[in-house]
């Protein structure tokens, strides 16, 4: 009798553990194989005749998704449909994923995006990540205040001011930098630090000049002030190792400069 | 505040296209939680010697940790070791873990609260263990656990938020990309999307309570 209930629990027990077994292997569905082939990432891009970059879709001016399109839009699209068209001949072959300031590095490194036009500053630290091309866009750090602050310029961000930045980015650790007794507020994007510098939540909100443009041509009661404090030039960003795509992604640049498209593109997206 | 301008019908198509795959998300989450953390939570109950000690350990590991740290471990970390998930699975996969550890505890509370003698009882009237468990403990204690189940899975539809620190496009996201169209929208659409979460999460409770009161 003690045996037969033995049996009936092992049973129950062993049942109980198939299923959570099958329950396991559903919910972990490998959806991408993980073994790469390592053949050159620009070799592989002309392959499969499309480049998969990644893209910021919450960011004005350089990548917004576009609700009622569905598309993305800005400067970084504009550059990027550009470089697949000088690349593979057509700026359709292209494929846009979204990126944060968080995850475009690991995405990068996954193999998921072949490479970032994200508002990427170029810098030491992530050169030991990454490779980047040339300069594609050249920003700088500056603030934007609302008209009529006492705050003129960095110098006058002292102790009990407050400043606004975004999480993730260079401008956070520039403005410690140049300004340390201030405190720094992080968000998680543009559009809710705007928010928080027009609900009195800090004194200045930083980051790179040409987005602070685009705020202050959608609400005139803002300003720049003080001009640029650090140089942010933007590179596009690939895979470490990748000199192939780097070269073709810099020869695309150049001829798109080259060819008055790349001024065009800046005006239609950059007012100074 | 630009009530009209952020309600455009595009931008509403947009929030619920976020919407959908809020909810796809959890209701696959839900379903997959519910079935670990039932296994988990009846084998920790029935106290095996081995089994249970390792679940113990798991369960106690996974409840301690922040959501969010699970959802970048499988969306950043599960590729170090060769397993990449999309976007939508990580989240799910993590959203899985997390809530089947915290329903195992529930179904395992919920068995633990039939008293003794009910299954010293049910034993000496010639019930096997398995079947105590199947006619006289689960059937009673899945009426205690009805309501803490549902309120787990309200925090799990409202926690889907969390994933968008890996960009899933679900309803916050999308909202999020309205309001960064133009700052006046950013009101208007954080009312809407409360709105919608408290929608369904208010009908999960109401069909939560239609159930106590049919049982009771």
């Amino acid at each position: 009798m003690l045996k037969k209930k033995k049996v009936f629990k092992l049973a129950f027990i062993s049942l109980m553990a198939a299923m959570l077994l099958a329950a396991c292997g559903s919910g972990d569905k490998e959806t991408s194989g993980g073994n790469k082939e390592e053949k050159n990432a620009l070799e592989q891009i002309k392959d499969r005749d499309k480049i998969v970059i990644g893209v910021k879709h919450d960011t004005r001016l350089f990548g917004l998704k576009n609700p009622s399109t569905g598309e993305v839009e800005g400067f970084d699209i504009d550059i990027s449909k550009q470089l697949a068209k000088e690349i593979l001949g057509d700026e359709k072959k292209i494929e846009f994923k979204e990126v944060t300031s968080k995850t475009r590095i690991p995405l990068l490194n996954n193999g998921d995006i072949d490479a970032i036009v994200a508002t990427m500053t170029i810098t030491e630290e992530r050169k030991k990540e990454v490779d980047f091309t040339d300069v594609y866009f050249e920003a700088g750090q500056s603030l934007l205040v609302k008209k009529g602050s006492k705050i003129k310029g960095i110098e006058d961000l002292g102790k009990g001011t407050k400043v606004l930045a975004t999480k993730g980015s260079t401008s956070t650790m520039n403005i410690r930098e140049k300004a340390p007794d201030t405190q720094v507020l992080e968000f998680e994007n543009y559009a809710e630090a705007f928010t928080a510098l027009k609900t009195k939540k800090g004194d200045a909100l930083t980051t790179d000049d040409a987005i602070l443009y685009g705020m202050a041509a959608e609400d005139p009661s803002y300003e720049l002030v003080g001009g640029t404090f650090t140089e942010e030039p933007y590179g596009i960003a690939v895979k470490k190792g990748n000199t192939e795509l780097v070269k073709a992604l810099n020869d695309a640049l150049k001829s798109t400069r080259d060819s008055g498209k790349y001024d065009e593109i800046q005006n239609k997206w950059i007012k100074k | 505040m630009d009530f009209i301008g952020a309600y455009a019908p595009d931008h509403l198509t947009f929030l619920l296209k976020g919407f959908w795959v809020t909810l796809k998300v959890a209701f696959i989450s839900i379903i997959l939680s519910f079935i670990i953390g039932a296994i988990v939570g009846t084998l920790r109950y029935a106290a095996i010697p081995i089994v249970s000690r390792v679940l113990a350990v798991v369960v106690e590991t996974i409840r301690n940790l922040p959501l969010l740290l699970i959802i970048f471990f499988t969306y950043f970390a599960l590729p170090e070791i060769g397993i990449n998930l999309e976007i939508t699975y990580a989240a799910i996969a993590a959203l899985t873990v997390f809530e089947s550890a915290m329903l195992s505890e529930v179904i395992r509370s919920g068995l633990k609260s039939i008293e003794k003698g009910q299954i010293e009882a049910a034993r000496s009237s010639g019930l096997t263990y398995v079947q105590t468990l199947q006619h006289i403990v689960m059937p009673q204690a899945l009426k205690r656990m009805v309501p803490p189940i549902v309120s787990q899975f309200i925090s799990l539809l409202k926690d889907t938020s969390l994933a968008v620190v890996i960009a899933l496009p679900d309803l916050m996201h999308n909202g999020q990309i309205i309001y960064a169209q133009k700052d006046s929208y950013i009101i208007p659409i954080f009312l809407i999307v409360a709105i919608m979460y408290f929608i369904v999460n208010y009908c999960l409770s109401q069909i939560a309570r239609r159930l106590e009161v049919k049982r009771a």
